[in-house]
């Protein structure tokens, strides 16, 4: 498959005149749902602008002018705009790597016989059972202490590349395309690489999209790995940095939501102009 | 001037050199060594304790003007994560002066015996600087001959107390001997006061339970670490008064963030803590000058033990600094002269252990912030009277197991106070494979 | 033959021409693509798995490690505070993921429904979460539930309700666990719900229409049995996710500074092994989460074949 399964957004008008009473009745019942289900980020943006004196007042403030004042409280202390930028270099440096790892193993299962290649995929399939808290730990022991490359960008990046999901999702896409145009590369001589990265990649651009995008706000929002191997101010990444915030002597609650909102707003931006890219990557494993 | 002669060659010229150098460190040999001692050096702390050092260091640099001290404040909590997890790694990324909280640790010293410095062996006067601490203090910071952090301050506890809250209510302090003094005195503050002040915080840990059973003789493991002595009476007649107080409704249940931000907005009466928290108040809540006070803590009968302590810290000096003699430098100065403890005490309320400091004239000042009174004397007054006790390298684990326990008792839950502490003991016991008291 | 042939790869005539893949490829091909995920795997993933496992039946507190086969499986067994985690856990399990897993299908059925107005707007709203990180939305939870000033018990005390320890009483640290768990991942699963409501045919909904079955009955013998299989695949993912959760009692309750907080599985896992380095009995606490998660999933699937649509 190489377009992107998509979600229907448009629908026929519903029989009869009972849709009318049924539309309203649905919109009434589902709006104060929306609008508690938006209260959280509508807050986090409104305490954001707003100092701390007034964050704490009994009554809903208006939106303030704070919001520069509160991110320059974050610069100082947790030196949270160096995390910010630790955030976006690792997770580009991160979502190149995983893409391609994980789209020339889904090509391999996808598009070639091999030995071993059942249980290899099985056993690949198998991981998706296996929490991440059984791995972790000797993950700390062999990064932190027996290699000492704690705070490094190897140690940030590398171990989170294994992705079941994403090669099973690379694979599938693979799996749709048409054998006869990689062979005709092939009697023409073209090597494999080429075959792979000319001709089979670009053929799954969407797919590629959705997977990268998916695997940038996991590695974005990552928490638990960096919180054990990017310890110093300057290793830290943006959502350790934030969670720092929450030890301190007295809690900066309006420095920390500009904080939070620093994180979520450009990730929301993204999600409204390429929702169909999150969603197909979401429903990839789901849906078979 | 001494490296010239010293280049001089032959064996003559090496006497001659070391006759000097010796010369010179024996006879005020600490101005030239402050000359000598450069470079950088990363201190780690947490909150006022770090402004204190932070005070320090204008003077310290007078004297060692090559060193410059970077002190940074991580938070509690992370300094001590990332201590465990430097010393676990083989001493990776640790700094050059580390604080440490007593009770917090034995464990550093040990399971990581090589991670931090031992401060007798980085100079020949440290054993006798050392000496001059009280004895409570280092039982925790040494290990057989080895000392490894240099005391700092101590946390004697105390109540600090809104003058006008507690008048408006009719309420004379001085009143308050024992802790159901405390509570009739807190039911009444709080009916005058209304709105929503309580009258104190839970501090959202187990300080409360720490400093009762202290103030009864009591603690998590006895003197030598070497068994659990929670069942034990005083701690179980501290559980009880401290749920007696609970069930009055005069509990603020709220962290450290939370505490500060309610006195700062007039909503809490009392705190009760160690010494040290007279900065954090101070500093957070400058426009309430002049309205706060402090008295001693509450007996548990007249007539009883009215001192308890809670917290405290020492400087140890890891191993892997590559600075360590600019780092014995500060930690010296800054904990080591009766003037720089002063001065931290000025700056942030830390109390501090050397006698000589104890005897300051400061001491015997009256503080504005206070309406006059002389904290510190009544502080330091208790000094004396305060009962040793030990966190073992298992007090992180234990204090976790008793957060729980403490927490559902208050709520209800769990039987009677003995039957709740018995339970901990067990459950320490298991953690950790220390005999309980008495079995 | 063309000029170009990779030095690597010998170039051969395919068995067959047409579709169906070539089966006399040099064996090595796939292998070359494979090789760089098969390292990242083996180091990365297998061999910790394996290590784990090794180091649940070793004394780590001692130093040095020791093998002890029964140090801490044994104390497991008697860990009073690992049972309060696993409770903990257990309880929001219990509860959460029900609730979310029927919230997720209700919205999943009305962002399906043709009578919905302002579709994008619901969309957004309810899948706008699943961006957000898990640090950024605990603290924002853990700012709006604050006890004294915060949004919830503001809004709570206008109403005339009383305002609720959210965030030091046990009880209620543990539902504001489970409302932000709720937020934040209800609209996840309501994507992958919503996308299996689509492969539904709507020709098996006319037929029934054509029958004279009412939209209930519709629902009941039509969307739900075919909707089985994603739901029990967003089960098992919620399963899974909840018996890990770290970030949110971490940092909404007290729980990485010693103060009043929920323990939960993540939280002690993560203080047993990284707090106190007691990396064996972490090690064991983790496969114990597992084989309560696989054990778990097993029997979802179990439940989703025992009856046929």
């Amino acid at each position: 498959m190489t377009t992107l399964p998509e979600m229907r957004t448009t629908f026929a008008r519903p029989a009869g005149g009972s849709g009318r009473w049924g539309s309203i009745l649905l919109t009434a019942v589902m709006t104060p749902l929306a609008l508690l289900w938006l209260a959280p980020l509508a807050l986090m943006l409104l305490f954001a602008t707003l100092p701390d004196s007034s964050i704490f007042s009994p009554t809903l403030p208006a939106p303030g002018t704070h919001f520069f004042a509160n991110v320059a409280a974050l610069a100082g202390s947790a030196n949270f705009l160096r995390a910010l930028g630790n955030s976006v270099m690792i997770g580009l440096i991160y979502t190149v790597l995983s893409v391609l790892l994980t789209s020339m193993a889904g090509y391999a299962f996808a598009r070639f016989e091999f030995v071993g290649k059942n249980v290899l995929f099985s056993l690949l399939v198998a991981t998706l059972t296996v929490p991440y808290a059984v791995v972790v730990i000797p993950q700390y022991i062999l990064i932190a202490r027996e290699l000492g490359l704690s705070n490094t960008w190897v140690a940030l990046i590398v171990p989170p590349l294994f992705n079941s999901l994403g090669v099973l999702f690379m694979r599938q896409s693979f799996g749709g395309l048409p054998q006869e145009l990689l062979d005709a590369a092939r009697v023409d001589g073209a090597g494999e690489w080429r075959i792979f990265f000319t001709i089979a990649m670009p053929l799954v651009r969407p797919a590629i999209a959705a997977l990268s995008i998916i695997l940038f706000l996991a590695s974005w929002n990552s928490y638990l790995w960096p919180l054990l191997v990017g310890t110093t101010p300057g290793a830290r990444t943006a959502p350790v940095a934030l969670g720092s915030l929450i030890g301190l002597n007295v809690v900066p609650w309006g420095a920390l939501m500009a904080g939070a909102t620093l994180m979520t707003l450009p990730m929301v931006v993204v999600f409204v102009f390429l929702q169909r890219y999150f969603v197909a990557g979401i429903t990839a494993g789901a849906v078979k | 001037m001494k490296t010239t002669v010293a280049m001089r060659p032959g064996f003559a010229g090496r006497a001659l050199a070391a006759t000097l150098l010796a010369g010179a460190t024996l006879f005020g040999g600490a101005a030239h060594a402050a000359d000598d001692v450069s470079g950088e050096i990363t201190v780690w702390s947490w909150n006022v304790a770090a402004a204190a050092l932070q005070a320090v260091v204008p003077a310290f640099n007078k004297e060692y003007p090559n060193v410059k001290v970077t002190v940074q404040d991580l938070g509690n909590q992370p300094v001590y994560d990332r201590g465990l997890a430097g010393c676990a790694a083989g001493g990776t990324d640790m700094p050059d002066v580390y604080s440490v909280e007593n009770g917090e640790a034995e464990v550093f010293w040990n399971r990581f015996p090589e991670c931090f410095s031992d401060l007798k062996t980085m100079s020949a006067d440290e054993g006798a600087l050392l000496a001059k601490f009280p004895a409570f203090k280092l039982t925790e910071l040494t290990v057989g001959d080895k000392v490894y952090a240099l005391p700092w301050d101590s946390g004697p506890a105390v109540v600090f107390y809104r003058r006008d809250l507690y008048e408006a209510a009719g309420v004379d302090p001085a009143t308050i001997v024992t802790w159901d003094d405390f509570i009739e005195a807190g039911k009444k503050v709080i009916a005058k006061a209304g709105g929503n002040t309580k009258f104190v915080s839970t501090n959202g840990d187990t300080s409360w339970f720490r400093m009762l059973a202290n103030q009864a003789g009591c603690a998590y493991f006895d003197e030598k670490g070497e068994s659990i002595t929670i069942g034990q009476p005083g701690c179980v007649q501290a559980l009880e008064t401290i749920k007696k107080i609970n069930d009055a409704g005069l509990f603020m249940s709220g962290n450290w963030d939370e505490t500060l931000t309610a006195i700062k907005a007039n909503a809490l009466a009392s705190a009760v803590y160690g010494g040290w928290y007279e900065g954090s108040i101070r500093g957070n809540a400058p426009d309430q000058s002049g309205k706060w006070g402090v008295f001693k803590l509450p007996a548990f009968e007249k007539g009883g033990n009215q001192t308890a302590n809670i917290g405290g810290s020492a400087l140890a000096i890891p191993a892997s600094s590559k600075n360590p003699k600019a780092a014995l430098a500060f930690v010296n100065f800054a904990n080591g002269r009766p003037d720089s403890q002063i001065t931290q005490l000025k700056a942030s309320g830390l109390v501090p252990t050397l006698p000589e400091a104890v005897n300051d004239p400061f001491v015997k000042e009256e503080q504005p912030y206070w309406g006059g009174q002389r904290i510190w004397e009544v502080v330091l007054g208790t000094l004396p009277d305060i009962k040793p006790s030990r966190g073992t390298q298992y007090f992180a684990e234990a204090d976790s197991l008793v957060s729980a326990a403490y927490t559902n008792f208050l709520k209800g839950q769990g039987g009677s106070a003995q039957a709740v502490l018995d339970d901990a003991a067990n459950q320490i016991a298991s953690a950790t494979g220390l005999p309980i008291a008495g079995k | 033959m063309a000029a170009t042939i990779s030095p690597s790869v010998t170039t051969s005539r395919p068995a067959r021409a047409g579709r169906g893949k070539p089966i006399d490829r040099q064996w090595s091909v796939p292998y070359r693509f494979l090789l760089p995920y098969l390292i990242v795997f083996a180091i990365f993933w297998l061999w910790p798995l394996i290590d784990s496992f090794l180091l649940s039946f070793q004394n780590t507190r001692v130093n040095p490690w020791t093998v002890d086969v029964a140090v801490n499986w044994r104390r497991l067994w008697v860990d009073q505070a690992f049972h309060a985690a696993l409770r903990n856990t257990l309880i929001v399990l219990v509860l959460q993921v029900p609730i979310m897993l029927a919230l997720a299908t209700a919205i999943a059925l009305a962002l399906d429904s043709p009578k919905l107005a302002a579709r994008p707007l619901f969309r957004f709203a309810f899948f706008a979460p699943i961006v957000v990180s898990d640090v950024a939305y605990s603290v924002v939870f853990r700012l709006l539930f604050n006890g004294q000033y915060g949004a919830v018990n503001q809004a709570l005390t206008a109403i005339g309700l009383p305002a609720l320890d959210w965030l030091h009483d046990p009880t209620w640290m543990m539902a504001t666990i489970i409302i932000a768990v709720t937020w934040r991942w209800t609209g996840y699963n309501a994507i992958i719900i919503l996308a299996g409501l689509q492969t539904i045919p709507k020709d098996l909904y006319e037929a029934a229409a054509i029958d004279g079955a009412g939209a209930w009955r519709r629902f009941r013998h039509i969307t739900l049995p075919l909707l089985k299989p994603v739901i029990v695949f967003a089960l098992v993912l919620s399963v899974i996710g909840t018996m890990q959760l770290f970030t949110e009692p971490w940092l909404i309750t007290d729980a990485q500074s010693s103060g009043v907080s929920i323990e939960m599985l993540g939280t002690y896992l993560f203080k047993q092994g990284f707090r106190n380095l007691n990396f064996g009995y972490a090690s064991a606490i983790a496969y114990t989460i597992a084989a309560m998660a696989a054990a778990m999933a097993a029997f979802n699937l179990l439940l989703a074949r025992r009856s046929p649509t």
